[in-house]
């Protein structure tokens, strides 16, 4: 029955024809290589959880009057997206579960992206051919950002309203066209005509999912077309990959992976409580709780508001507001840099003349890795700035000092990061075991009495290292009773065990 | 059995630490995530402040042995101390009850402590410095939370409170060092004081802009909700919104998704990394500009395991 | 495997971008591996396959029992917590038990594939260059005159098509970004439509205000203090605005407009929740902290005969945070 669908589909779709080589692509089985597909899997949760938001939550900034389970809000004049948004927490069936696994799926997918993206960086595997590769990657964080302050926006609630009118500020801030920009996204003068939920809600579930998907598309469909970088070892050469083929040994590996990945997206929401609106109420432009912060993804951003001195530009007639520097011009500065730099280090280095699949190792490129480690250490120290307050607060110190450390350390750190990381790359570089298997000697007595060592195996039976790759187009197995196994096929027979 | 106990640390201990997981935080997490909403049903509570007599002797006893020595022995103030004339019993018994007064020594910030009166002894102290002057300011209130709306509290809350305490009521730093305290530990007859009577730098908020009965609906819902909150979905991470979400988000969400990957994947590369390989060759720190050409025109070595 | 079209020409019909001229044609023998199945790279990872077997089983077995909890679950209604980690046990032990079966139950390896470089050959380039020029050269430059009016319409399409989707969005803001619902003669009013009388607001206190005409607006929201009982004088030119100590301030902040809810009424000054602005009240809310760079505009205020505090006149300058067109004053 299988075989007649098969062959049905075949005869049509041809799904032999090319099909066998994709079953045959060859995966690294270095798990660095593993963590852009955290990012994949957590958007197919975010996919499948949004789905079912999407059939509870309700799109509108009209008020309604909420009567439901949770008392401190009945009879609240709230918009029908907050109480949707309760009500689907807690008269739904699993909807507080899902809504959590919604947004720590968020976080995580935010969060792979760029653990991703500094493996990518710090390898060098965005040198050429990869570029455009890389490029669709930084475009994917900035969507996947983008899409996740939209979807914290929301549930209407105090705290994600206070971000949207940050946002309106930002966006109001930009020169010349500032203004237009804001009133066209929300329609109107800030809080507009009821605009801005229902229009974040179809940029979030359905404009810059469809863009993320099909750049998703793009990002796999070169990663296919490259195939994968690998780390210098033995039998990895230019020319070749070196791993296990997608069918069936990755194929099984990774679908372990996702369900992995799902099941700690599930935990998290079953265990630990995430934006709990119900506590926080519905927004109104007057009110506001103090220790708002965005989500972690748009804290560096946050963090930037605070540090960043009371500095404006005037000049006759016009302005450059301050939300401009830290709001606008730094993640475009952010965004632009890392697109333009895999040119920029090719033509510092000239590398781009030839092809790169090897990947590097962080160490051998100390400067790379040193200013890698600086731009991330600048961000981190960013982001610690959007908790200013509650840090203050915790650690019992004035605001002003731990501003004004956040504002130092924005610019000392970097610069201390550098030389040390750089140092850190030199010393490893002199210590070639240094992240290595230890490999363990046992001390053999000769029969006539003398001591030699012989190195141990690194685990019973492990032989991996000793393997020569075989290709897995050009392997003919030889069966059992000696016969060939059409000839260029990789097949296990049914004696396998 | 090395080859088995090798296998079953590969794959029985992480099982066993995610049994482990699940199993403690259900162990953990269970009575706090079986969220009762039944649990934040009002029931109209009376609630009288103490009936404590006071008694102006001891609370004058007490005066002068403690508070007297800075703010005068009629409460008239000194160099180191504000006068206390014309405040009211609430004011004292607000500053007492929370621990700011006495300082832990003269000169020091006040701060959240235990208080080192009971209640009554309090009252009397409070009602002793009262008596003191003609004006008799705001007295220690009788905190009545019959048909408070918990609802409306939420909004004055919001409205109000919400900038300082926070909305979830933990508190934050104000400029200068100075805090918006923790709202989860305070007493109902204590919010209405510092509501009325504005202790430090908080405002003091008169009946024209938080009536009566806003004001019990307000001390309804912190006393019922921020204190108690229901808490549905698992463990609070103190209320301090999303950059501990954050935290929780990588280090343990990517964190564990990391680990799964570094489980599922190779370790290191086989064999010793930066070995010379053919077709590229760097392993040094610089650029290699050199070799240049399409790559893989030296393949077809002889690496097959056999020719046939 | 039919990559190659009859005329010889490589044609790339495989994902993997791999051109024939690495591929060994069929027939070729010496191309091949040939390997039996006791080749180390066909074993199975796991030392201890029967092992390995009875791990996954057990795997799959917890797994059934978390999502069989699952179902119980869901049909017994106990709530979001047992859906969750009993969604999550399901979830991570059918994930151990896959990858486990990938992993340890599956030949080790290594394998390889080769990999041809994306740079193409100068005679893929020529033949493609080739096709693309001649052919467009025949066809459309001989009518360039077609191609540029095909060139106009669709411009014309693009330009026009821009007016709906962005022009659609928004009103433009014309003067709105420069004015509030405050005139002269606005009633302080409060959220609950009360207007503010002089008898409200005890020495300390501060409540939030409106126009009363703009309840609840969210660019007329001002903070109305009372910090003392005598006028407040913040600067030159503002001696009547705060009446026996009744002070307006915008409530939106200079920053990023968040709303500046946040009176420390010992220190005398405003905080912003958002980014901790700080503006001292006695110096006309002049930013004394953080990225706040204006002072928060003042409120003209004056008592009329009834005791009703009222505005004389609205703000003086645009409220919030910057834009473009705001001008240069500080």
């Amino acid at each position: 029955m299988i075989d007649r669908l098969f062959n049905w589909m075949d005869d049509r779709l041809a799904i032999s024809r090319g099909g066998r080589h994709l079953l045959n692509k060859i995966f690294p089985d270095h798990w660095s290589f593993m963590l852009g597909e955290i990012a994949l899997y957590s958007f197919i949760v975010l996919l499948l959880t949004g789905i079912f938001l999407t059939l509870y939550f309700v799109p509108s900034e009209a008020t309604t009057i909420y009567h439901g389970s949770y008392r401190p809000l009945d009879g609240a004049h709230v918009s029908e997206a907050f109480a949707s948004t309760v009500n689907l927490s807690f008269a739904v069936r699993g909807g507080l579960l899902v809504r959590q696994m919604h947004h720590w799926a968020a976080n995580i997918f935010v969060g792979s992206i760029v653990v991703h993206m500094l493996r990518v960086f710090f390898t060098g595997a965005f040198r050429r051919p990869r570029e455009v590769n890389w490029i669709i990657g930084a475009n994917l964080l900035i969507l996947a950002i983008f899409n996740g302050f939209l979807g914290y926006s929301l549930p209407d609630d105090l705290v994600s309203g206070t971000g949207i009118r940050i946002a309106f500020s930002i966006l109001e801030s930009v020169p010349i066209v500032g203004s237009y920009l804001a009133f066209f996204l929300f329609g109107g003068l800030y809080p507009g005509n009821g605009a801005i939920i229902p229009r974040f809600f179809i940029i979030h579930v359905l404009i810059l999912p469809l863009i993320i998907l099909g750049l998703l598309g793009a990002h796999l469909g070169l990663l296919v077309r490259h195939k994968h970088t690998q780390f210098k070892q033995p039998g990895a050469r230019e020319d070749n990959v070196v791993g296990t083929p997608l069918w069936p040994t990755f194929m099984t590996k990774t679908l372990g992976f996702f369900f992995l990945t799902t099941g700690v997206t599930a935990l998290l929401g079953a265990l630990v409580q995430i934006n709990p609106i119900w506590q926080y109420g519905q927004y109104y432009p007057w009110k506001v709780s103090y220790a708002v912060q965005p989500d972690w993804y748009m804290g560096w951003l946050d963090g930037a508001l605070r540090v960043m001195p009371s500095w404006e530009i005037h000049f006759p007639g016009h302005m450059i507001p301050n939300a401009f520097f830290p709001g606008v011009l730094l993640p475009g500065v952010t965004f632009t840099v890392i697109m333009l730099w895999p040119f920029l280090e090719a033509k510092l280095t000239g590398e781009n003349v030839r092809e790169h699949h090897l990947l590097d190792r962080p160490r051998d490129r100390p400067v790379r890795t040193a200013t890698g480690a600086a731009v991330f250490a600048f961000y981190f120290v960013l982001f610690g700035a959007s908790s200013t307050d509650v840090l203050a607060n915790y650690l019992s110190i004035t605001l002003n000092t731990v501003l004004w450390s956040f504002r130092i350390a924005a610019i000392v750190v970097p610069i201390v990061v550098w030389p040390i990381a750089y140092k850190i790359c030199k010393e490893l570089q002199g210590t070639p075991n240094a992240g290595k298997r230890k490999v363990h000697n046992i001390v053999v007595r000769d029969a006539d009495g003398g001591y030699r060592t012989i190195p141990a195996e690194e685990y019973p039976g492990y032989v991996g290292a000793e393997l020569e790759p075989l290709d897995v187009e050009k392997i003919e197995v030889l069966t059992a009773a000696g016969k060939v196994v059409e000839p260029g096929v990789y097949e296990i027979p049914r004696d396998y065990r | 059995m090395r080859r088995a106990r090798w296998f079953s640390r590969r794959l029985a201990v992480p099982a066993a630490v995610v049994i482990a997981a699940v199993s403690l935080g259900m162990l953990v997490w269970w009575p706090a995530s079986t969220p009762s909403l039944a649990g934040t049903v009002l029931t109209a509570s009376v609630t009288k402040s103490t009936n404590h007599k006071p008694n102006l002797n001891l609370g004058k006893t007490l005066f002068d042995e403690t508070c007297a020595s800075c703010h005068g022995s009629s409460a008239e103030g000194s160099a180191v101390a504000p006068s206390l004339q014309g405040l009211g019993a609430g004011t004292i018994d607000l500053w007492l009850s929370s621990g700011w007064m006495p300082l832990a020594a003269p000169g020091a910030q006040p701060a959240r402590k235990p208080p080192k009166y009971d209640r009554a002894q309090n009252i009397d102290i409070a009602q002793y410095v009262a008596s003191l002057s003609n004006y008799q300011g705001f007295p220690i209130p009788k905190v009545n939370l019959k048909g408070a709306n918990v609802a409306n509290g939420f909004s004055v809350f919001a409205e109000i409170c919400a900038a300082c305490h926070t909305i979830t009521g933990a508190g934050d730093a104000l400029s200068g060092g100075i805090i918006a305290p923790s709202l989860h530990d305070v007493s109902k007859t204590q919010i209405v004081e510092a509501v009325r009577t504005g202790p430090g730098n908080m405002p003091r908020f008169s009946s024209g802009v938080i009536s009566n009965a806003q004001l019990s609906d307000l001390v309804a819902y912190v006393t019922r909700n921020i204190q108690h909150p229901t808490s549905p979905g698992g463990l609070g991470l103190g209320g301090v919104g999303p950059v501990a979400e954050g935290f929780v988000g990588l280090f343990i969400g990517v964190g564990l998704c990391v680990l799964a990957a570094f489980w599922i994947g190779d370790r290191t590369p086989r064999g010793p990394l930066g070995v010379e390989q053919h077709g590229d060759g760097e392993g040094g720190s610089g650029g290699d500009g050199g070799s240049p050409g399409p790559v893989g025109d030296d393949g077809g070595s002889d690496r097959e395991i056999q020719h046939v | 495997m039919s990559d190659e079209h009859g005329n010889g020409v490589p044609v790339n019909l495989s994902p993997g971008g791999r051109p024939l001229e690495q591929r060994a044609p069929h027939g070729a023998p010496e191309q091949r591996v040939q390997v039996d199945l006791s080749a180390p790279q066909f074993q199975v990872a796991a030392k201890n396959p029967k092992r390995a077997e009875r791990t996954t089983l057990v795997l799959f077995l917890l797994a059934l029992v978390g999502f069989a909890g699952f179902g119980a679950a869901y049909t017994q209604n106990a709530g979001d917590f047992w859906l969750g980690i009993s969604m999550a046990l399901g979830m991570l032990m059918f994930g151990l038990g896959v990858a486990s079966w990938g992993m340890f139950l599956m030949p080790r390896g290594p394998f390889e594939e080769p990999r041809a470089p994306m740079q193409t050959t100068p005679d893929e380039k020529r033949l493609f260059l080739g096709d693309f020029e001649s052919r467009g050269k025949v066809a459309i430059e001989r009518r360039g005159f077609l191609a540029k009016a095909m060139g106009a319409a669709a411009a014309v399409l693009g330009i026009v098509a821009a007016f709906p989707l962005i022009r659609s969005l928004g009103p433009l803001p014309k003067k709105s970004l420069y004015t509030t619902k405050w005139r002269k003669g606005s009633y302080v009013t409060d959220i609950n439509n009360r207007r503010m009388k002089v008898s409200d607001l005890d020495v300390g206190s501060f409540v939030t205000v409106f126009p009363q005409d703009d309840v609840g607006g969210a660019i007329s929201q001002t903070v109305l203090l009372h910090p003392q009982t005598t006028d407040i004088v913040t600067m030159k030119g503002r001696e009547t605005w705060a009446p026996q100590g009744f002070i307006a301030f915008s409530k939106v902040c200079t920053h990023a407009g968040c709303p500046v809810g946040l009176y420390e009424q010992a220190t005398e000054q405003l905080l912003c929740p958002c980014h901790q602005s700080l503006f001292d009240i006695y110096a006309g809310a002049e930013p004394v902290f953080g990225p706040a760079p204006r002072p928060l505009p003042q409120l003209p205020l004056y008592i009329d005969s009834r005791g009703y505090i009222r505005a004389q006149a609205g703000y003086d300058e645009p409220v919030g945070p910057g834009f473009w067109e705001r001008g240069g004053t500080t």
